[in-house]
């Protein structure tokens, strides 16, 4: 057999190897080149999608930030109570009419509470959440504060300063904000606001509760 | 004129060409099948975003809820990328000169969103819901893996169709109740049992389809 033919073949069953090692490779770990779109079909097709691209507006945004001054569909603007949390010009003193004070009301209160409140005020108000620990420690690094960090440390919400508030005031904070704290208006909905509040409502009458005001079967517990 | 005559040692090459031609077609299968898989063409793609945020330091370390930012998932299909201003909730503050946050502070002050890359992009002609799915028992860690591990995002699965019904065919296993939805360290095949996990179908009505018209409209 001529040498050329053993040399040829053994090349091309090297060369055999080499697609599965590819393939096998490319599994292994995460990297930049993917997804190969080999077949296209429709996968990308001429249409907006959420948080798209669109080039014909300045800012890119397929979504278009509402428009100031104007009022979307569902969106209940003359509802001060439940928008605001203002009855007649005062900060409400109650949740509003829609959203009875109740466990269902609490537990989901409780349950975005712990989601957004957590970080900086922590899982019983107290006001030392993770975020609030960590933000301590790179003001206290011994270097100096991390790239310029500069935190209050967060509020307890069993403060007198807070506990006196009505909780309509509280509502407007958790909206808009107060002092170094954000506004989460824009990304929790009014209704889980007041959950929150009415949740926080909770937090402060625990924290500051006296044996009577615990259930008899349940006193055995503390 | 001579003819061509093949010589004597092909004759012992003639078992190799019969082994050959019959491995050829399976090996060519194999290659197809194993090498363009989403498995290897799509699972994995990990692109470079335009700010290094870890969703370890925030999500592992620090312990937020993935619905901090990811606040529209339980309410619409679209698991929104946050906005610039969910960023400076404490960047405001924490780390505000960082040169790794030049690009959240610049959008912060004109109002030009973040190009950030999107990891998990479904053909433009299948629907996924994320609220039917995160309101009714499926984690955010059985599609998306262990997020709060990951300093860079990757997609760690396929997001195929096939994949998709794998799910859909055999649900039971994937459910879990909705208070640990976004718990990434806790797996309802350690933590319940066959029934609870069985009881939670029931609960949740859990009958997935397998009607194209479900994910293709």
């Amino acid at each position: 057999m001529p040498r050329i033919i053993i040399y040829a073949l053994l090349i091309l069953t090297l060369l055999a190897i080499l697609p599965p090692v590819i393939a096998a490779n490319a599994r292994s770990k995460p990297n930049p080149n993917r997804p190969i779109n080999i077949i296209q079909d429709m996968d990308l097709q001429a249409k907006f999608l959420p948080q798209s691209e669109n080039d014909l507006f300045a800012d890119k945004r397929s979504q278009r930030p509402q428009i100031v001054g104007t009022v979307a569909r569902g969106e209940n603007y003359l509802d001060t109570h439940f928008v605001d949390g203002v009855v007649d010009g005062q900060w409400a003193t109650t949740t509003p009419k829609q959203l009875p004070m109740n466990m269902e009301l609490l537990l989901r209160g409780q349950d975005r509470f712990n989601i957004y409140c957590t970080p900086c005020h922590g899982y019983s108000g107290g006001g030392n959440g993770t975020i609030n620990q960590r933000a301590m420690e790179l003001v206290a690094n011994a270097e100096g504060p991390v790239n310029g960090t500069v935190w209050v440390a967060a509020k307890s919400l069993h403060d007198a300063t807070v506990t006196i508030q009505p909780i309509g005031q509280i509502y407007n904070s958790v909206t808009h904000g107060v002092r170094n704290m954000a506004g989460y208006g824009s990304q929790v909905p009014p209704a889980d606001r007041w959950a929150i509040v009415a949740y926080v409502r909770a937090l402060q009458r625990s924290q500051n509760a006296t044996l009577e005001e615990v259930p008899a079967d349940k006193r055995g517990g503390l | 004129m001579s003819r061509f005559l093949f010589p004597r040692w092909t004759n012992a090459i003639l078992p190799f060409i019969l082994v050959t031609g019959a491995i050829l077609p399976l090996y060519a299968a194999f290659v197809v099948a194993y090498g363009f898989s989403p498995k290897t063409i799509d699972a994995g793609y990990q692109p470079t975003q335009p700010v290094p945020y870890s969703h370890a330091l925030h999500v592992g370390q620090l312990g937020m809820d993935c619905r901090y930012c990811h606040n529209t998932v339980e309410r619409a299909g679209f698991a929104a990328v946050p906005a610039t201003q969910t960023c400076m909730n404490c960047h405001t503050q924490i780390q505000r000169e960082s040169p790794k946050l030049e690009k959240i502070r610049s959008s912060y002050e004109s109002g030009m969103p973040v190009e950030w890359v999107k990891v998990h992009k479904l053909p433009d002609y299948s629907y996924f819901n994320h609220s039917a799915h995160v309101n009714r028992g499926v984690g955010c860690v059985e599609c998306h893996g262990r997020i709060d591990q990951m300093e860079v995002v990757y997609r760690y699965s396929p997001l195929a169709m096939g994949w998709c019904l794998d799910c859909h065919r055999a649900p039971t296993d994937r459910l879990r109740p909705v208070s640990q939805i976004t718990n990434m360290a806790w797996d309802q095949r350690v933590e319940l049992t066959r029934e609870e996990r069985e009881s939670l179908v029931k609960l949740f009505h859990i009958n997935p389809s397998e009607n194209c018209s479900t994910c293709h409209r």
